[in-house]
């Protein structure tokens, strides 16, 4: 399968870079807002440079198409790729609005091509153990959850997190794992309430979001993007027989410290599982569409989680209690 | 004033924190252990033996000989007692909740001041280090304007009368809002004006809830939210904790107040425990009220804070009923 990445940003250079070495997997074309953006990542991984990103979505020698840029111009990719005929990968949030969303999976089921979103957290381990533990009645039934997930201000890093119209904010770009995460452990909550604060310019973006599910759970979710210290995530698990509980700044298998003080704290942790969540998630994605089968997370659940972070929006703007159909 | 000691004495044994305080009462320097009344009569005496205090079959006893009483009774039981102690002109420190109503906690405060006795109320969350550290950065302007606070307060089910709605007034949300409702008030000088909250009976199989995730709007615009939900598991290695996330403009800080502790590795109980090895909060919160008695200075956590937290703890019972956010002036009628 022949890939095109479009984005070269943290989660386009991570595709590419992830792609390598899978079987029957080859990236081909990389392309970005500039060529000399997509230039480094292209020629680490021995792909050529496409100038102009739409010209990749109907490339010759794509296959499929990687959507990795900002989270407003998804859409445009992603439906050029699909009447291309290309299968398409997006990275999550599958778009910034709801219309937008609805319209990349029409365009994909229309064309017959698979539709795939990077709700990458699925493919992290630590988080398929809670899952099989509340499938498989270990913790007894949940009855309350807690998720958290932080990140430095990355607005100071990549301008366009600041425009909550490009990104939808750390609601759309970071909590919006979990809000699936939600979904995937629990199905679909029955309302929601939210709260959150969003100081432009400096780039702190913080949310904190109740979901209560008909019966249980009553679900805790908080994005950050004042996290200074660097990316973590976590959570607590209890269920009537139990408590799981993950937190990965007490997870690291090692620690590193350097003279000097702290720098600009890293993006992400630092992998230490032999192969990462990303390359699982590549792998996972394209054997299932070389097989004709539906991907794990396909359009119509990226849509729904996305509903879902825009739900978390509506009540934190309005005060109000949402009550959630998915 | 070298050596003048004030006279306590402790009423009922029937919370879990009773032993902790007659422990704490029998080692402060400036306290004169008087005696336990208890309404079990048997539990008191045997309470009194162990402590090495002295029984008093009667209330009036006890009180007569006393200059202020902690009330380590039920919550609903608060109320009675406080007034006995006021009509007495003894000062008093309650554990908490104020009480299990609103009315109950303004008639408290208000026979109080009239009788001109204090009333304390036991928060010793405002006597950890690390919290007190937080207040004085925030005070300073360390961490800019706070936006938002994430509070926990979760713990083990405490059983006895926890779970008894006429005793306790409620589950978890009664047990454990208000500690963290006090500490976001007192550590941003702020107040709490909107209350939501959803809450769930899910784990012990009781009448009143044990888990709770409640949101808060304040005064100043920032929101927090207090997870209070009795979900540690009886396997968990320490009863619960408390921990603050606060997002600031200009810096996040975390608290975990009983973060100080080692991990006893136990093959006799066949798990894990945590063994603290901070500061006791109890013997400074309880030195501090003492002190502000003998000093004839207004005591440091009073009624009105009491209450205050309170308001939050009934505000979330009629947001979970009416599925909506409630304010709190709703409550304070």
């Amino acid at each position: 399968m022949r890939i095109g990445v479009i984005g070269t940003g943290f989660a386009g250079a991570m595709h590419a870079r992830s792609a390598q070495g899978l079987d029957d997997v080859r990236v081909t074309a990389i392309a970005a807002a500039t060529p000399e953006e997509a230039a480094p990542i292209a020629e680490e991984v021995r792909a050529r440079i496409e100038s102009e990103p739409l010209a990749l979505c109907s490339a010759k020698d794509v296959d499929l198409v990687v959507v990795a840029t900002p989270t407003h111009l998804h859409a445009d990719y992603a439906i050029a790729a699909a009447k291309a005929g290309k299968h398409v990968f997006c990275e999550k949030p599958l778009a910034r609005t709801r219309e937008q969303a609805e319209a990349i999976v029409r365009a994909c089921e229309d064309a017959r091509v698979a539709l795939a979103v990077g709700h990458v957290v699925r493919y992290f381990p630590e988080y398929q153990i809670a899952k099989r533990m509340i499938g498989d009645g270990t913790l007894g039934k949940p009855a309350i959850a807690t998720l958290v997930r932080g990140n430095f201000p990355v607005g100071s890093a990549r301008a366009w997190y600041l425009d909550p119209e490009k990104s939808g904010g750390v609601v759309l770009d970071l909590m919006l794992h979990d809000l699936d995460t939600a979904r995937w452990w629990f199905g679909e909550p029955a309302r929601v309430y939210a709260r959150r604060l969003h100081t432009g310019a400096s780039g702190l973006d913080y949310a904190i979001a109740t979901l209560r599910f008909a019966d249980r759970p009553i679900v805790h979710i908080e994005g950050s993007w004042a996290e200074h210290a660097g990316f973590r995530t976590g959570f607590e698990l209890r269920g009537d027989r139990g408590m799981l509980v993950h937190d990965s700044r007490a997870a690291s298998p090692f620690l590193v410290q350097a003279p000097g003080g702290a720098g600009s704290p890293a993006m992400m942790a630092t992998p230490t599982l032999a192969e990462s969540p990303y390359r699982r998630q590549l792998r996972d994605i394209f054997a299932r569409v070389a097989r004709g089968d539906r991907p794990l997370v396909d359009g119509r659940e990226g849509l729904r989680s996305l509903a879902l972070g825009l739900a978390v929006i509506e009540s934190a703007d309005s005060g109000k209690v949402i009550e959630w159909r998915a | 004033m070298a050596g003048v000691k004030l006279r306590v004495g402790l009423i009922s044994f029937a919370h879990v924190h009773a032993a902790g305080v007659a422990r704490t009462l029998r080692a402060l320097d400036q306290v004169d252990f008087i005696g336990v009344h208890d309404e079990d009569a048997a539990r008191g005496r045997a309470a009194a033996k162990e402590h090495g205090a002295r029984w008093h079959e009667s209330l009036d006893g006890l009180l007569a000989a006393s200059d202020a009483v902690v009330i380590e009774s039920t919550n609903a039981d608060h109320r009675r007692y406080t007034e006995a102690a006021a009509a007495r002109g003894v000062h008093v420190l309650t554990d908490k909740p104020i009480a299990t109503t609103v009315a109950d906690g303004k008639a408290m405060i208000d026979t109080c001041a009239r009788a001109g006795v204090e009333l304390g109320i036991a928060f010793p969350v405002r006597s950890s280090p690390a919290v007190i550290a937080l207040r004085e950065a925030i005070a300073g302007g360390m961490l800019g304007t706070i936006r938002a606070v994430r509070a926990a307060n979760p713990g083990q089910y405490p059983g006895r009368w926890f779970g008894d709605k006429k005793a306790a007034g409620g589950g978890a949300v009664m047990d454990h809002t208000v500690h963290a409702a006090d500490a976001i008030r007192w550590l941003l000088a702020d107040e709490v004006m909107r209350v939501h909250a959803e809450l769930g009976s899910f784990v012990y199989g009781l009448d009143v809830e044990d888990c709770g995730i409640l949101t808060l709007d304040l005064a100043s615009g920032a929101f927090a939210s207090i997870d209070c939900s009795w979900s540690r598991p009886q396997t968990f290695p320490t009863w619960g904790g408390v921990t603050l996330h606060v997002v600031g403009d200009k810096a996040t800080v975390d608290i975990d107040v009983f973060r100080q502790a080692l991990t006893h590795y136990d093959d006799t109980a066949g798990r894990a425990k945590l063994v603290g090895w901070g500061d006791d909060l109890n013997t400074r919160m309880i030195g501090d009220f003492v002190d502000a008695i003998l000093a004839r200075r207004r005591v440091p956590i009073d009624g009105e804070a009491g209450l205050r937290a309170l308001e939050v703890a009934i505000a979330a019972y009629r947001s979970a009923e009416m599925r909506r956010p409630v304010d709190i002036a709703a409550v304070r009628a």
